[in-house]
């Protein structure tokens, strides 16, 4: 019995051997994925997608949801690029515009669901749509030409290191010390297993996830910024658009269960590096476009199953020493 | 016999919830079955209903005789249970209610003649007076219940088990039920009746069984049989309780609650002071569970709330925290526990924010605290990381206890709802013991509510009968015992009845 592996154990991270597999897969068909250069290039396309999945993740973990991260992208992105292109704005007020059009959103968001109590669902699927309007009202034609100072927001390098993968690094880790070291972290999860008796310990159950839609709100928008400065063209329409189900993906293969309450962090980040991986090794391989969004689609299904499996295989585990007592009890052993 | 159950076990974890129960019901029966909080009874019940297999033991049914049962072998085998919470689907009509899932059909169509025919006949057997074609939803409870009994009655049942189906009846529904009872007993079938009220056991039963501690305490006839003799046959041998702690009238009260008014209840005046407990005894929808949420803050109120001579303006949970109040809910599962939260996050939630130093948890002092507060509320087993939902019902009671007492928190009134359901017996008196030493060591003022008469005389130092959303009575001292609690209750019942 002590040599069988926990299967609790390997429940808690089941991406990390299929990430593993995955890259030695890619590295032995391609001979190139394992580069640092492809690698440098795998962390740069998915910060944008860590920058928003991670609060996206605590807002889950409290019980709500965010679907309107698309459009709040695309009204950063369209924030910052008119500031740049039409009125040559320099990094920080670009920046700074965007995040208020996200702070503002988020506002909005908050204020419905966590203040009047409306379903985070209807709300945000209201406001995606809402928000893509205000986006291509402002600014209906493509916007380009950012000048220097705010292509450096996407195109900087710090410690060797491309600058969204900085900026990703830190909301993880400022997202991470939040959920492990402080009294909140754990409000969130309380809040998202049981908002009654959250409330009725004392919890602030309305401020919570309020600023966690503020959080999501301004994440989204710098992500649509960072992008922005990155391609160094913006187009209302079409920036973002499907991100919100990206996140979604990504938290959910995470381990983050819809109905809140559960999830972790580093379970996030590796759904992150698992869309990220499986997108990128695909297209080394020459699997088209369409092919890698049915992977994608699959995948997470797959996530939802193993989600859906692995209290019965823990509650399995549980049970056997009793059962294993039962039979010997039992004149025929049972083959089980 | 209609039922025979035989040397039935089960256990739950390390909890031995039924030991070998023997329980015989005849046709044409009433078998009522008493016991206290965690004693059994509704492990039996839900033996009986196939919510799980029994360990051991057999259980007999009309003439067949099963080693265990699913939910639908219980059906089909002719048991009919009519649970405190009602299976009935509230948007749905009578008739569709009464059929559902076993409808009638002719031609792969659904007959509605001969539903509406089959259903009124039985509303008729029970005496009942709903139409048809109401929304179950718009019923008051006495009729939605004869609903759910015709539902029952519709499969042909030889067993028909109610469990507590007085609790939340206005009086004059217990009247038709009872009556509806007796005529079903006419009729032959066999009834088992739980219960908490003597008065229903001496007009209704024939036969009762007492269980205690997952055992047959005493079987018997009832016939020649006094209350007291009824009372004795239930009470516990007494246990070893420290003992109350003084309390001094010249002390002012901790709590101070001045007309109390909200939606259904009210006004209520009552005073708590230090070190003392203080039993809000009552039935279902008498307005305990909401006067203890209004102080709270958990519902809108009228009236004052002292708490140590301040008032506390703002009914919210979050205002009644920071002036001392704590309250542990009722509703364990929904209200108070984190299921999936480990048992360090269940008992120090609230604690956390305190112990912790610049916006950071400090680990090790949260991991002392548990450890106090495992070992001064016997938390079994003293875990901190497992969740929660691994725990027994008694122990995640400690857990939610242990939330406000635990010497970080500044809880000075402690209020408590159903402190014992679903707990068994020997983690009841271990709350009953946590309870008395906090009023007696640490002063708090502790006011609880409870349907059980045999919890308030265990546990509280002065009860207050609450009726209908008021204080009806108050009983303290010797006069303050389970007989004197029911009279006063049933007092007022009568004289509803008089004045209807």
């Amino acid at each position: 019995m002590s040599t069988t592996v926990n299967p609790r154990q390997l429940a808690r991270y089941p991406l990390i051997p299929v990430i593993v597999a995955m890259a030695i897969g890619f590295e032995l068909s391609t001979g190139s994925f394992m580069g640092s250069q492809n690698l440098l290039g795998i962390a740069t396309d998915s910060a944008t997608l860590a920058i928003v999945a991670v609060p996206s993740a605590l807002l889950v973990i409290s019980g709500y949801l965010d679907l309107s991260v698309g459009s709040t992208y695309a009204l950063g992105a369209v924030a910052a690029g008119w500031l740049a292109s039409e009125h040559g704005g320099g990094l920080l007020t670009c920046v700074l515009l965007s995040l208020l059009a996200g702070l503002a959103v988020g506002a909005v968001n908050g204020f419905l669901c966590c203040v009047v109590g409306l379903s985070p669902f209807i709300v945000t699927l209201g406001t995606l749509t809402a928000v893509r309007g205000l986006a291509q009202q402002f600014a209906p034609l493509p916007l380009t030409s950012f000048g220097d100072s705010f292509a450096w927001l996407g195109g900087a390098k710090v410690a060797g290191l491309p600058s969204p993968v900085v900026i990703a690094l830190l909301v993880v880790l400022v997202a991470g010390a939040i959920l492990a070291l402080t009294p909140v972290g754990r409000h969130i999860y309380a809040i998202g297993v049981s908002r009654e008796a959250a409330y009725l310990s004392g919890v602030r159950v309305r401020t919570v996830p309020f600023t966690l839609f503020l959080a999501t709100g301004a994440c989204a928008a710098l992500a649509g910024a960072i992008k922005a400065s990155v391609l160094g063209a913006v187009q209302s329409g079409t920036a973002g658009s499907g991100f919100e189900l990206a996140v979604l993906t990504a938290v959910l293969v995470g381990g983050v269960a819809l109905t809140g309450g559960s999830g972790t962090l580093v379970g996030v980040v590796l759904g992150v590096a698992f869309l990220g991986i499986l997108q990128n090794g695909l297209t080394l391989v020459g699997v088209p476009t369409f092919w890698q969004q049915v992977a994608q689609g699959l995948a997470l299904v797959v996530a939802a199953g193993l989600a859906y499996l692995a209290p019965r295989l823990e509650a399995l585990a549980a049970v056997r020493p009793q059962a294993a007592r039962r039979t010997t009890s039992e004149p025929t052993p049972a083959t089980t | 016999m209609a039922l025979r159950v035989t040397g039935l076990r089960k256990s739950f974890g390390g909890v031995h919830a039924l030991q070998g129960v023997d329980l015989t019901i005849e046709a044409g029966e009433v078998h009522a079955l008493l016991g206290h909080n965690g004693a059994g009874k509704s492990t039996l019940i839900k033996a009986l209903g196939g919510a799980f297999q029994p360990d051991d033991g057999t259980i007999e049914v009309g003439g067949r005789s099963h080693a265990g049962l699913t939910p639908r072998q219980s059906i089909e085998a002719g048991i009919a249970i009519i649970f405190q919470h009602l299976s009935l689907v509230d948007s749905l009509s009578v008739v569709d209610n009464i059929f559902l899932g076993q409808e009638q059909r002719r031609l792969g169509m659904v007959d509605r003649r001969r539903q509406r025919e089959a259903a009124q006949r039985l509303l008729d057997r029970l005496g009942a007076t709903s139409s048809l074609d109401s929304r179950v939803g718009d019923l008051p409870m006495g009729q939605k219940q004869l609903v759910e009994i015709a539902k029952a009655l519709s499969r042909d049942p030889v067993v028909l088990v109610l469990d507590e189906p007085t609790a939340a009846l206005s009086s004059h529904e217990i009247g038709a039920l009872e009556r509806t009872v007796r005529s079903l007993q006419e009729q032959g079938l066999a009834i088992c009746y739980v219960t908490h009220l003597l008065g229903e056991v001496e007009r209704l039963a024939d036969r009762m069984t007492v269980l205690r501690d997952g055992r047959v305490h005493v079987a018997t006839s009832l016939e020649g049989k006094t209350r007291r003799d009824i009372i004795e046959a239930i009470a516990e041998p007494p246990t070893d309780l420290p003992p109350a702690g003084p309390v001094h009238d010249a002390d002012p009260p901790q709590l101070q609650v001045r007309g109390l008014a909200g939606p259904g209840i009210g006004p209520v005046d009552l005073e708590v002071r230090p070190g003392e407990i203080v039993g809000l005894y009552g039935l279902i929808g008498s307005g305990r569970t909401r006067t203890l949420e209004m102080v709270f803050g958990r519902r809108s109120r009228r009236g004052s709330i002292t708490v140590g001579g301040r008032e506390v303006r703002r009914a919210t949970p979050r205002a009644a925290l920071a002036a001392g109040l704590a309250l542990v809910p009722g509703d364990r599962g929904r209200q108070g526990l984190f299921a999936s939260l480990t048992a360090l996050d269940n008992a120090l939630l609230p604690a956390q924010g305190v112990l912790s130093r610049f916006g950071l948890r400090r680990r090790r002092a949260e991991a002392e605290a548990f450890e106090r507060l495992a070992t001064s509320l016997a938390v079994h087993p003293a875990t901190p990381n497992a969740p929660a939902r691994a725990f027994s019902g008694g122990n995640q009671q400690k857990l939610l206890l242990g939330r406000w007492i635990n010497g970080i928190l500044p809880t000075t009134v402690l209020l408590l709802d159903e402190p014992t359901q679903g707990v068994d017996v020997r983690a009841r008196h271990e709350i009953y013991k946590v309870v008395r030493t906090i009023a007696s060591e640490r002063r708090t003022a502790v006011l609880f509510a409870s349907t059980d008469p045999e919890e308030v005389v265990a546990l509280a130092d002065r009860a207050l009968v609450m009726q209908d959303g008021r204080v009806i009575g108050e009983l303290a001292g010797a006069a303050l015992d389970e007989d004197a609690l029911l009279h006063a209750v049933h007092q007022s019942d009568s004289d509803l009845q008089e004045q209807s």
